[in-house]
């Protein structure tokens, strides 16, 4: 879309808390003038969570929405929030830090991101105004990607954006939630509580978590009350169904399970829930709510910033109205503040998932994945086969098996070490490749895809064995010194016979901890690049680095007495 | 001069030839002088060749039949 979606240049109402914040009407909210109520409880969220002195301060909260704005690319929002973030004082740096991590990588963030503020000397209380405040940063940026306001007349263009160093994720939180313990309040007779009941039922753990500051929880349900809850334009139904694929696109467990549960209710069946997680496309819903879901999901938070692809054109050809067009990219923008919320604040599911996210349904399942590198990844010599696959040709597939079962079964040999559940495990791989070929987007090399449902059956089948052994619960990747350090033969092939050599290196290799033994693999046996393993093991770069170093030392010192150069010491 | 513990920590990189030009002229300097990092570098790069050529994990060329056969069964069980 090259113009705003408005249509109404002039908002009918005065909106007194925007003027105030802001000075005049920001077009990001004279955008929205279609939906009056939603920007009343926009404007009730700005002056509660960014305007009004909390435990953080005012200048505190607005470098946080800063730098969110820089994180995600948004120039409007940047310029709109207009507070650099440099020249801060050392302590909010790590509550830039935390912001940062919770804006762009929100799943990763952990229990233990939340105690690192706490050393800072931040209390829950703060913690949970600089969640909301992230949260209200990614909604306002969701709605400038989508809405794309002119930059106001009003405004001072910024200069440049500080540079921001948000590092990669390395490890999937071990534990869940919540990571807050915020007293909870009796609010039982809370209006607000009385909404989310009627709502939901219930009051979803995400809402209790917050009840010991009921005007941040009031002004959050007012804007369920404007943008989930009315029917106007796109119908309950739709709204949930793009709050429920936002939802499964941010890999957000919490928010999929309590939209599926909606969803439930309204009557859309469960299997069809899973199929809108997994891929909307192949779900049943009408063709035009797909397009929705399409678009929406291109307003994601995660993984990568496709928000320039969004298209109302395409929503226009569909036979949306404006007023629903503005509807959907503002339901996208709540379903980014209510993701990131409860990534903040880790409030656990109140109902059994039916599915439970992890980094590899970015990888794998995602139409867009986590970027590894700026590198593309060379031509698939497989890609041929697989889109006739794709297309029903299920004997072609055998090719597929044939090309790729030796290597498939070397990884899983090296990794369960026992020849007869290799064998099984590989089968098992095979058949879920076909299973799910469906999904296979073709943004990795299939013999990578391949190699990453090899390494999740190969774990799953080790978990079966011994379930209480963890492939992370070994030691660091810092700390290992060499201690062998005589020379080595130049031949040390050509110490042992081939079948003797084989032994020592297949005992050597799976004596190796789990974590480094599939590094190795992947690397050294597998010979993929480190990019692909680190992608298979949904590391970053630098952390696959570091494990196959630790495990290449380690089992150096396993071979070496075998092949230490045999020199007589002087006397 | 770098010491032992800095050329350890670029050691991957310095065998997978992934080290910068600059960071690789470092770490060949240390190298120069110091025969315990020789020792470990060439020792590295063994270990490697021999974990690579080993075949050790290898299926036999006569097991990939029946690996095949057993796939393609179970599918086409499944959607017939």
């Amino acid at each position: 879309m090259n113009e705003s979606a408005t249509i109404f240049n002039e908002p009918p109402r005065p909106y007194p808390q925007l003027i105030a914040a802001y000075g005049f009407l920001p077009n990001l909210f004279r955008a929205q003038s279609a939906m009056p109520e939603a920007i009343e409880a926009e404007q009730y969220l700005i002056h509660t969570v960014a305007v009004r002195e909390g435990t953080l301060s005012r200048s505190q909260k607005h470098a946080v929405l800063n730098a969110v704005a820089t994180v995600r690319g948004s120039e409007y929002c940047r310029t709109l929030f207009g507070h650099s973030i440099a020249n801060m004082p050392g302590r909010d740096v790590a509550l830039i830090d935390f912001c940062l991590k919770l804006a762009k990588h929100g799943p990763w963030v952990s229990e233990g991101d939340v105690q690192t503020l706490k050393h800072s000397g931040f209390d829950e209380r703060m913690i949970l105004e600089a969640i909301v405040t992230t949260s209200v940063g990614l909604l306002l940026c969701t709605l400038a990607d989508g809405l794309r306001p002119q930059l106001d007349a009003e405004l001072k263009l910024q200069g440049p954006a500080d540079l921001l160093d948000v590092p990669d994720p390395i490890d999937w939180p071990k534990t869940l939630g919540p990571h807050l313990g915020l007293l909870t309040h009796s609010t039982a007779d809370s209006p607000a509580y009385a909404v989310l009941r009627t709502q939901f039922g219930y009051v979803p753990s995400l809402y209790r978590l917050q009840s010991a500051v009921p005007e941040l929880l009031n002004a959050e349900v007012r804007l369920l009350e404007a943008v989930q809850f009315p029917e106007d334009g796109l119908n309950r139904v739709q709204k949930e169904c793009v709050l429920l694929a936002i939802s499964a696109a941010n890999l957000n467990t919490y928010c999929s399970t309590l939209h599926s549960q909606v969803l439930d209710i309204l009557g859309l069946p469960p299997e069809e829930s899973d199929r809108i997680m997994e891929d909307h496309q192949q779900s049943g819903i009408s063709a035009t709510d797909r397009t929705l879901l399409d678009e929406t999901r291109k307003l994601a938070s995660l993984p990568g910033r496709s928000s320039q692809l969004f298209e109302t054109d395409r929503l226009r050809t569909q036979g949306f109205t404006e007023r629903q067009i503005i509807e959907a990219v503002v339901v996208s923008g709540l379903a980014n503040f209510l993701n990131t919320l409860q990534a903040g604040v880790g409030a656990t599911a109140d109902f059994p998932p039916r599915k439970v996210f992890g980094p590899k349904d970015l990888y794998l399942f995602s139409d867009r994945f986590r970027p590894i590198s700026d590198t593309t990844f060379p031509e698939d010599p497989d890609s041929a086969l697989v889109a006739r696959v794709r297309e029903g040709n299920i004997d072609v597939f055998e090719e597929l098996v044939r090309r790729h079962s030796r290597r498939i079964f070397g990884t899983l040999a090296g990794l369960v070490g026992n020849i007869e559940d290799a064998r099984d495990a590989t089968q098992e791989v095979f058949l879920k490749a076909f299973e799910n070929i469906g999904r296979f987007q073709g943004r990795s090399k299939f013999s990578t895809w391949l190699t990453s449902i090899a390494i999740n059956t190969g774990t799953d089948f080790l978990r079966r064995r011994k379930p209480s052994e963890s492939i992370e619960e070994t030691q660091d990747d810092e700390g290992f010194r060499p201690r062998q350090v005589q020379k080595w033969a130049d031949d040390p092939e050509r110490l042992l016979a081939a079948s003797q050599m084989n032994e020592l290196v297949r005992d050597a290799v799976l004596r190796l901890p789990e974590k480094y033994r599939v590094a190795v693999l992947l690397r050294d046996i597998n010979q993929l690049s480190t990019e692909e393993a680190a992608a298979v093991l949904e590391l970053s770069v630098p952390a696959l680095k570091a494990r196959v170093l630790r495990g290449r030392l380690m089992l150096r010192e396993s071979l070496a007495p075998h092949f230490v150069r045999q020199e007589k010491t002087d006397a | 001069m770098l010491s032992c513990a800095d050329f350890l920590a670029e050691l991957g990189d310095y065998i997978d030839d992934a080290a910068s030009s600059d960071l690789r002229a470092h770490l060949e300097e240390h190298l120069r002088e110091c025969k315990t990092c020789q020792v470990i570098v060439d020792s590295t790069r063994k270990t490697i060749e021999i974990v690579t050529e080993s075949g050790c994990f290898t299926l036999p060329s006569e097991g990939v039949d029946p690996i095949v056969n057993a796939v393609m069964s179970r599918i086409r069980e499944r959607t017939t």
